[in-house]
């Protein structure tokens, strides 16, 4: 467990509020100072912890020629877990122009935040500790920058999600690979569950898979070949047996699923389980 | 007594104005239009900033009142890129006249990095380009963010090169998309119809 880590979205202690000052009887003006600020604490001990990510390599699943088996990734740091519900509303409380009923449709479709019950209310469908999902790119790079973060690259991201359970490499982890694959057998529960209560990986990071897929920020570089020159759009050639064919690792069913998931994305799409998560 | 105080106030604030906005060349009569609000389609809403090849930084709404037509690209390509802008002028040459000289041809480089200003002003003169061709720079951020909104995909190689989608984009007067022409070489008059429209 590590410093200013979160209790609450754990469950594994509960803090408890000292109840002499509540007792007290104060008058209503410091009673609403008292909360503010013991709002405030609640918010900013619940913020998402950064898990720093030493430098490594990730290794693309598509081959192409000329290219380098891997990827050096430099050492960064990612949240431990994704952006949560609670965390998104006061990104929009503070940026009025990412509200439901006011952003744009260049920059979001049409179900931005759906399951929301209104702009600043989260409802039934939202709790505070769930993920927020149905944001798009933008939005999703607009709460990063908020937060003087950045989303990851793809690189960065799998450098992280190819980590197991007690080694570097998850995919020779029987346990680690029947939980991946055991979330892609499950429809999508809805409410979502809390984020950052799965069991972490070997860096301490969690829900890498098993709650929601996630935005990175060059998603459009997916199925993307050195071919520039076709008659059609690229991505025609590219899925399929077609995608498989250049592939590294045909067993590598979840960097499939999810390289196959990005190609289909465009920006301002929204999606019921794609979330996102911010590093730095 | 008041009134004719007030009244003589009035006449006065009346007048400074009314001299201020001839100084300025502005008509008396007719209050200046107040600017409209982008439609919620508009690619104009783009805030990023880019750098034209004479040096210039500029917003996309810099583009706002003549038709476009865009495409992603960058000065070291040696075969898509060439055709790409070989295709962006069959469009034009497939406009009715007038529509011809007015529409707004713009090359954004998608390479931040050797693609400066001064890199496609170079190549602008190589290539040929006249005054109709906008040619723009932008940092990483900003090029990611336009091709995001454009859904052009992209990347870098580790030789330098970029692998991209070949698209034209098709803008309206306000920076809406009106059509999209994907591929290399392909047929424009459909395009150049919806462009007439579109600049109607």
């Amino acid at each position: 467990m590590k410093t200013g880590e979160c209790r609450w979205s754990r469950g594994r202690r509960t803090r408890r509020v000292r109840p002499t000052l509540l007792r007290r009887g104060f008058g209503g003006q410091a009673r609403v100072v008292a909360l503010c600020a013991a709002l405030f604490c609640v918010v900013a001990l619940c913020a998402a912890e950064m898990v720093r990510v030493p430098a490594g390599e990730y290794r693309p699943l598509l081959k192409e020629a000329g290219e380098p088996g891997s990827v050096a990734v430099a050492a960064f740091e990612i949240d431990e877990r994704p952006v949560t519900n609670g965390e998104f509303l006061e990104f929009v409380r503070e940026n009025p122009k990412w509200r439901r009923s006011r952003v744009s449709s260049l920059f979001a479709d049409t179900g931005y935040l759906a399951h929301w019950a209104d702009d600043l209310d989260l409802g039934e469908r939202a709790p505070a500790e769930a993920p927020v999902v149905r944001v798009s790119w933008f939005a999703a790079r607009a709460y990063a920058a908020w937060k003087g973060k950045r989303l990851p690259t793809t690189a960065e991201w799998e450098r992280v999600a190819a980590v197991g359970f007690t080694t570097e490499n998850g995919a020779t982890e029987r346990e680690y690979r029947a939980f991946v694959l055991g979330w892609f057998s499950k429809p999508t529960p809805e409410p979502l569950p809390a984020a950052g209560v799965a069991r972490a990986n070997l860096l301490g990071v969690r829900d890498m898979a098993g709650l929601v897929w996630e935005w990175v920020s060059d998603f459009n570089t997916a199925l993307v070949s050195g071919e520039s020159r076709g008659n059609t759009d690229q991505d025609r050639n590219l899925f399929c047996g077609a995608g498989a064919v250049s592939a590294r690792d045909l067993e590598n069913y979840p960097a499939f699923m999810r390289a196959g998931f990005r190609s289909s994305l465009r920006a301002n799409y929204v999606v019921p389980n794609l979330g996102f998560r911010c590093a730095r | 007594m008041k009134t004719n105080y007030i009244r003589a106030v009035a006449l006065a604030a009346m007048m400074v104005v009314g001299g201020a906005e001839m100084r300025a060349g502005a008509c008396c009569a007719v209050a200046p239009k107040a600017e409209v609000a982008l439609s919620e389609r508009s690619i104009y809403q783009v805030e990023a900033e880019f750098t034209n090849d004479a040096g210039e930084r500029v917003t996309l709404a810099a583009l706002r009142g003549r038709p476009v037509v865009l495409a992603m690209f960058f000065a070291n390509c040696t075969y898509a890129c060439p055709l790409l802008v070989s295709d962006m002028a069959r469009l034009r040459a497939a406009l009715p006249e007038g529509l011809r000289e007015d529409v707004q041809l713009v090359l954004v480089s998608f390479d931040a990095e050797r693609d400066t200003p001064e890199a496609l002003k170079a190549y602008r003169e190589r290539v040929g380009l006249d005054a109709q061709w906008t040619l723009l720079h932008g940092d990483a951020e900003s090029v990611q963010e336009l091709a995001m909104v454009l859904g052009v995909k992209y990347k870098r190689e580790a030789s330098g090169e970029y692998a991209h989608s070949n698209l034209l984009t098709v803008l309206d007067r306000e920076g809406e998309v009106v059509k999209r022409v994907e591929g290399l070489q392909q047929p424009v008059a459909a395009a150049a119809r919806a462009l007439t429209i579109a600049a109607k």
